[in-house]
Parts: C-alpha cells; structure tokens; sequence
C-alpha cells in the first residue's frame, strides 16, 4: 500500500493520477484484498504436512485404509480455509468499507467460490510436490521455489492488467491468475463477469491437465515407496 | 482355502551409497552411487486361514518387508501375491476393508485427539454403523482393560495403553486378515501377557488371520501354531512350531555344583572342558549325549547339586537362525534345510 501512495505521489506531480486507467484507491483496494486472496488460496502449510506424511512414513496408516490420501487432505485444508476466510474477511471488508475504496460487496460471494475452486487446483500441485517425495527425500524446497513462482504469477504482488503484453495475456490466461488477480479484481471493479468465467474455464482446464499427471505421478510413486520407517 | 498364498514375491531396495563430506554431497546431484538391496528373496507361500503365524528373524532379515508387502503398502520387485483373494499392492477398498496392519513402533491412531474420537473416524472411513461401532470398542476395551483411558488424548497415554488403543483401532473393524507387527515392543512384561492373552481369545471367538512378527520369542511361542522363519530375506523354515522344537537340535545345560574345586581340567567325552578351581559349571550338552555325561560328570568329585535345563524357544530359534545365517552366506548356497 505504501508502494503504490509512493508511486501516486510522484506520479500526481507530473500530473497524470491514473496507472492503466485507475486511480490511487483502485490500487490501494487491490493490495488490500490482495494480501487477504493471497493467504485464502495459498496451502503450504498442508503441503509440508503431507510430505512429512511421506518422509516420515506415518502415511503408511493411511495407505492402509480404504480411503484417499487426495481427499482427505484436500476436505482438512477446505474446512480450514472456511474457517480462515469468515474470520479474516472482516478485516478488509471493515477497511473496505471505512474507506472510499472501490469495492462490491455482492461481489464477493462468487470471489471467494473461485478462490476455493482454485484451491483444488493448488491441491493438486501440493499433490505432485508431496509425491516427488517418494522419489527423493526432502521436497521442502521445491515448496518454496513453487510458492515463489506462484507469487509471481497470481498477482498477489502487482496487478496482472499492468503487466506489458505479451506476458498480461500469457498470465491471464493461466489458471493462477485466478487465486488472487481475478477474485480482487473483481471485487475491486477491474474486470467483469465475463473475465471471471475466463478464470472458472482456466482453473478447470488446469485440474484436468495437473490432476490428470497427478494420477500418474502418484501411482508412479507408489511403486517406488519403500514404506519408510516401518 | 489359504488366506495368504505368494509365488515367488521378492523385493529388492535401490540403496544410495553416500560416503562422507559435502563435496559427495554435491556430487551426488549428477553421480550416484546404487547397489541393490534384497530385503526378500524370491518366496512361496501357502498360509491357512483362521490361525496366528509367527514370523521370526534377526534385525534385517526381511520379516516386515514382507508384511509391507503383503498387507499393500509397498510392490514387490517381482512375483505374485493373493490375500484374501486380491492382490494387496493395488489397493483395492474391498481389501483394504477386511485387513489391517499395525505397526508397534508407529501410530496408527490420531495423536493429538481421544481414542474415542480416532475411533469415531475409523467407524466413517470403513463405513460401519456407528452405534456398533462404539458398542465393539466397549467390548474390546473391557477385555484390554483399558475403558478408563479411552477419552484421554492419545499423546498423554502410556506406551502400553497406546498399543491397547492401537490393537482396538486395528480391530474395530472386524479384520480377516491382521498383520502385527512387534505389537509388544517395549512393553512391560505384565502389558506384554496381557496383550497375549487378548489375541488368544480373540482368534479363538473371531477367528481372524494373524502375520505376528515380534522380537520376544515368548509372543511367537505362546501365540503361534505356523512358523515362518526369515533369514537374509529367504524363508529357511515354515511349518508347525511344536514340529520345529521337536525337529531342532535339542540341547540341554547341565549345572553342576561341586562340595569342592575341582583339582585339575576334565574333559567329557563330547569334548565339553571343566576347568579345576571351581565349584559350579555350566555345559551344554545334546539329548542323546546326556545319559554318558551325567555318568562321567558324578565321578568326578562329590555332587551338592545337579540341575538340567530345558533349552528355551528362543534359543533353539537363536541357534537356528546362526546355523541358517551360516548357511547362507556366499559359498553355501545349496545347503539343505529343514522342511516340512
């Protein structure tokens, strides 16, 4: 927030008080609803639980049983994230409304869906990180070099809509996009209806095409499981 | 019809060999150093069911690899396996439902949660009706002696009231299959009968299939009816445990206390050495020798006290298994066995 009174500030001198046709609160609302999206749709702390699961070998007891280790991490992390996303909304949206920042309030609903949607998705590459650790022992690096492309690629650090073309279209057009820059910019009046459906279509074509590997990968990664530990 | 049938499953481990230092650490991302590991050699097995089978070996010799595989959660490097009907390693749910693997040195159960409530989770995930459910962890509870303890967070039990847990948990369910192993590892010897007893009843009244594998012999010997012994990944002996003691060497101790030190070394027939200046010896001695022993050992000086001791299960396992180890080593591959 303090970056973009920065920016404004030097830019109000030259005259011009917009950035890609926006204006400082328009800014300001996007790093707001930003950093709440951004903790919604993030799950590391899942996934270092699930490759401790594998490295430790307490997922031996759950292989065993007849259920599946995909779902039941990925129902833990929902209800966990339903109950962070009511408790943590209140902030921005006490802010959102003290403030004269943009913001549609009926808006939100149909955000937060696409959010927890594309939690699936940030699932299902949880999925395929954890997996790598039936091959290797240690994958909590690769979590954290995949949370950082992540945070690039989400728009949790800046707007997606002012990166220079070609990149904005290749970024919009991922299914990334849509754990922070669809959901806030809808929120915030920067895109409408029609972009988010772009942000439902992409994050499905993405669970096909991450979920389809996963499935794969998984398997893989079960005939090379030695039962650690045990 | 056999609950457990195998046809030559083997599994062999890929080991990385990484010698010391960080430049071999760095080294290790394009140049690795493999061998191959065989936890299990190629094994055939055909095991009835409704009865408790003892698996026994030293440390290493392929006891819970082969659970691991038999019970699905790892694949064997080769061969075929049917429990129950199906192939463990794909993991069927049907399957799944009608077995369960308990590992003594891990939990099974939810750490930070009650009993009860592990078992609440247990009932949804196999699908039982939960008044049943909770009916049958009474029931076993009462026989574990353990109903007290039931709502205490796991983490705050004992090691002897988590495995209790841990076997109600295992068995919740009704398995027909149950693969155990070390289920009385680091328990007191009161929690270790304890434990015995439980399982001795219960394959009685349910007649489920037991895999126990357990480092006390006396688990095997008062538990099991089927042996299987492992060493070096093979299986040396399957069969009857009574049929093994009996088949085995029998050795016996003799212990003989003399009113006086003896004066001199003697030497018993079978080579056996008493040596002068004590009063008390120790001597292993085979059945068919004892009756020659005894004769020459009482002539030697004035008896104040004679006891003969029955070599244990254990022992005969123990000299069992380091006749086999001896056998298997490079270079004695076509030594025979004991079969049954």
């Amino acid at each position: 927030m303090f970056l973009w009174f920065a920016i404004f500030s030097t830019r109000s001198a030259g005259g011009d008080q917009n950035i890609n046709g926006m204006g400082m609160n328009s800014y300001l609302a996007y790093a707001l609803w930003a950093a709440f999206f951004a903790r919604i749709s993030a799950n590391w702390a899942y996934e270092f639980r699930m490759s401790d699961e594998i490295e430790s070998g307490s997922i031996n007891s759950l292989l065993t049983k007849p259920m599946s280790f995909f779902e039941y991490y990925l129902f833990q992390l929902l209800g966990h994230k339903a109950v962070t996303t009511f408790f943590s909304l209140m902030i921005p949206l006490a802010l959102s409304m003290a403030l004269p920042w943009p913001m549609n309030l009926s808006r939100i609903p149909l955000a937060i869906i696409l959010v927890f949607y594309y939690l699936v998705l940030v699932h299902l590459i949880a999925m395929c990180v954890t997996t790598t650790g039936f091959f290797i022992n240690r994958t909590g690096s690769i979590t954290v070099a995949k949370n950082l492309i992540l945070w690039l690629l989400t728009g949790e650090l800046v707007p997606l809509d002012i990166v220079p073309s070609p990149w904005k279209e290749y970024l919009l057009v991922l299914p990334f996009s849509s754990g922070v820059y669809y959901p806030v910019a809808y929120i915030t009046g920067r895109i409408g209806h029609r972009e988010m459906l772009t942000g439902f279509l992409s994050v499905t074509a993405g669970i096909i095409v991450v979920g389809s590997f996963m499935v794969f990968y998984w398997r893989q990664g079960l005939r090379k499981y030695v039962g650690t530990g045990a | 019809m056999y609950a457990i049938e195998t046809e030559n499953i083997s599994r062999v481990y890929k080991v990385y060999r990484k010698p010391e230092g960080l430049i071999n650490s760095v080294r290790g991302f394009w140049k690795r150093d493999h061998y191959d590991k065989i936890a299990l050699k190629p094994t055939s097995l055909k095991l009835e069911a409704g009865q408790i089978i003892g698996l026994v070996g030293s440390n290493g010799a392929g006891k819970t690899t082969l659970i691991k595989v038999l019970s699905g959660l790892i694949t064997p490097s080769s061969g075929t396996a049917q429990v129950l009907g199906y192939t463990p390693w794909e993991r069927d749910n049907a399957y799944l439902r009608q077995m369960s693997l308990l590992l003594g040195q891990k939990n099974q159960l939810w750490w930070d949660i009650s009993p009860v409530d592990s078992f609440a989770l247990l009932a949804r995930i196999y699908d039982l009706d939960l008044f049943a459910a909770r009916k049958r962890v009474m029931e076993l509870a009462q026989k574990l002696q353990c109903e007290k303890v039931l709502e205490t967070q796991l983490r705050r039990l004992s090691l002897g009231e988590r495995m209790k847990m841990e076997i109600i948990g295992a068995l919740l369910h009704e398995p027909k299959v149950l693969f155990l192993d070390e289920p009385t590892i680091g328990l007191d010897i009161i929690a270790q009968e304890n434990i015995r007893d439980f399982l001795l009843s219960y394959v009685a009244s349910r007649g489920p299939t037991i895999l126990l594998t357990s480092h006390y012999m006396d688990d095997i010997a008062q538990l099991s009816k089927h042996l299987l012994l492992i060493s070096q990944g093979e299986i040396v002996y399957q069969g009857n445990v009574q049929e093994f003691t009996g088949k085995a060497e029998q050795v016996k101790t003799l212990v003989v206390h003399y009113r006086t030190e003896l004066a001199q070394d003697y030497s018993t027939p079978q080579g056996a050495v008493l040596k002068s200046g004590q009063r008390e010896h120790r001597l292993q001695v085979k059945s068919q020798d004892l009756a020659e022993t005894l004769t020459f050992i009482t002539q030697l000086a004035e008896v104040h006290d004679l006891k003969i001791e029955e070599t244990d299960f254990e022992d005969v396992v123990k000299k069992f298994l380091e006749k086999e180890s001896r056998i298997l080593s490079p270079g004695h591959r076509n030594a025979s066995r004991i079969q049954t």
